[in-house]
């Protein structure tokens, strides 16, 4: 199981490190400390992405609380902003980095890493906040960490709108 | 009663009646100056408390708000801009600094952050240091902006998502430099040219800085955190030399400065194991607070058991930190999340939280109920004493 998560952490945090070069300060950044979730940035939906609600693999609403995906999330849900959980509202920019939390489905027994890019580049969208705190940790371990604003470093600044809950892989 | 005899009472009633209108009209009030603004005393005033607002709900428009605990009078307010934490008040007194984040199109744009330095007896801006645009954008915390033990130099912790510390000297009013904290987060004073920061293997970072503001030893410690099992919360609260951490399970770490660094002195439980059983933990945002000179440690609690770091309590529990007890409970009026106490020798307890803007007030050695004071900005966060 460990070897699984640090193989994927490990991709992701080297990802991580190439995409956001700081002068100086790219060891600093702690992701191979830590293990970190540097994720493409997303795709831009060709469509609306609906957001999904329904019993089959992918169980409950994402635009509540208590969605299985939402374990360690802390914000505003993306899909009650326009966005879905796995995509950003209209005009807004996914963080580059991000935490992540380790989510079980009901549907399929398995636990995936969740990563929870932050929407950013307006104020707040104000609508469905959520605050779960599933391993959870303090702000110096950054990386399992909800109480950043993960929109520093991204291109539009540091203006938060909303938290998708974005599957990134299985720990198996 | 007859006629006649209600008769003659009327008359009597009107007359007096008139007669009380014309004093009224004869005694006008005089006309009000015009310009008027308020002035806050420049004395220490040990019951007063700010009250920092994030306006989570509208970033660019951060608040801070002074209240006076005795009256439970709001006295001013600030306008600190996006993603506010919380002031840092020298107990010099008057001034006050704030940590701020600018957009140039509110929240878009170019970014300035300054540090706005405010007259204290007229809440108005009376110059600013502008800073490196890296200020860490957190839910607030203690930790994130703080002044050394001699009030000389301002720290305050970046987050670009790399981590550094920002050295403003506040003789000169001027931005020193920036100290790399390579994996290690927040900042802790330990002395007038000390402090440590927490690192996410559990070690901490200590540094000491030259009397310009550069670093002149960092020394990283061994790791005192068992951050995978029992994890410190970051809102450690400081009495003399020794720093107070609670564990998300309950444990009670003292980290204690010495001349050398800093060490762990032994951990002692918060909670009886029968209260563990009873899912009773600690919680909330700034869910500790110390009287220095009665060595009483207040904890916001709860019962929720594992992973409940964040929820509101409805008690807060007080310890002697002589004996390791707890030694008494107070039952709140509301949920809260942010406690603060004032210094003084008959001390205030002040608790907040998130989710109401109301600020109520206790006495801190009785534990009795005082007021509230409502309507304090939309999300109260972190609480800062003089």
């Amino acid at each position: 199981m460990h070897s699984s998560i640090d193989t994927l952490i490990e991709g992701l945090a080297r990802e991580m490190a190439r995409r956001i070069s700081r002068r100086g300060f790219i060891g600093s950044v702690g992701a191979v400390l830590f293990g970190a979730a540097s994720v493409p940035l997303l795709p831009v939906a060709r469509g609306e992405s609906a957001p999904q609600s329904g019993n089959g693999p992918d169980p409950g609403d994402p635009q509540t609380c208590e969605y299985w995906r939402h374990c360690a999330i802390d914000g505003f849900l993306c899909a009650c902003c326009g966005g879905s959980a796995h995509s950003c509202p209209p005009g807004t920019e996914a963080s580059a980095i991000t935490w992540v939390g380790t989510c079980h489905n009901p549907a399929d027994g398995h636990d995936y890493i969740v990563s929870y890019n932050d929407c950013c580049g307006k104020s707040e969208c104000g609508r469905c906040l959520c605050n779960r705190n599933e391993d959870d940790k303090p702000l110096y371990m950054p990386f399992k960490s909800n109480d950043y604003n993960w929109c520093a470093g991204s291109k539009v600044g540091i203006a938060y709108h909303c938290s998708t809950a974005r599957i990134v892989g299985v720990a198996k | 009663m007859h006629a006649a005899n209600s008769r003659r009472l009327m008359v009597v009633l009107l007359a007096g009646t008139l007669t009380a209108f014309g004093r009224l009209a004869a005694a006008q009030l005089p006309v009000d100056p015009a310009d008027v603004v308020e002035q806050l005393s420049a004395q220490p005033a040990v019951h007063r408390v700010w009250v920092n607002d994030m306006a989570f709900f509208a970033f660019p428009d951060g608040k801070a708000f002074l209240v006076d605990g005795d009256s439970g009078r709001m006295l001013g307010m600030l306008s600190t801009g996006y993603s506010f934490t919380g002031v840092v008040v020298p107990k010099a007194g008057g001034v006050i600094y704030s940590p701020e984040t600018y957009f140039s199109r509110g929240t878009r744009g170019a970014r300035t952050d300054v540090v706005t330095l405010y007259d204290a007896t007229h809440l108005a801006p009376i110059g600013e240091i502008e800073i490196p645009p890296k200020r860490a954008s957190i839910m607030p915390m203690l930790g994130a902006q703080v002044l050394t033990d001699d009030e000389r130099f301002l720290l305050i912790y970046n987050y670009t998502p790399a981590q550094s510390i920002t050295v403003v000297d506040t003789r000169a009013r001027k931005f020193v430099g920036e100290i790399e904290t390579a994996g290690c987060a927040l900042i802790y004073p330990t002395g007038p040219r000390s402090f440590f920061s927490i690192c996410g293997d559990g070690a901490l970072l200590v540094t000491t800085l030259t009397d310009a503001g550069t670093v002149a030893r960092s020394e990283r410690t061994a790791e005192l955190i068992d951050v995978l099992k029992d994890p410190l919360t970051e809102k450690g609260v400081r009495r003399g030399d020794t720093w107070l951490f609670a564990s998300f399970e309950g444990e009670l770490h003292p980290l204690h400065a010495t001349a050398a660094g800093v060490e762990a002195q032994p951990n002692w439980p918060l909670f009886t194991p029968q209260e563990l059983a009873q899912h009773w933990r600690t919680g909330g945002l700034q869910h500790l607070a110390v009287h220095g000179r009665s060595g009483r440690l207040f904890a916001i609690v709860h019962q929720g058991g594992p992973e409940t770091h964040k929820d509101l309590g409805e008690q807060i529990w007080v310890y002697d930190l002589a004996s390791h007890r707890k030694v008494q409970s107070i039952a709140t009026r509301n949920k809260v999340g942010s406690i603060q106490v004032s210094q003084d020798p008959q001390p205030l307890l002040f608790a907040c939280s998130l989710e109401s803007n109301r600020l109520d007030i206790y006495d801190a050695t009785s534990g009795k109920y005082l007021r509230s004071v409502d309507s304090l900005g939309s999300t109260p966060t972190i609480l800062v004493s003089p």
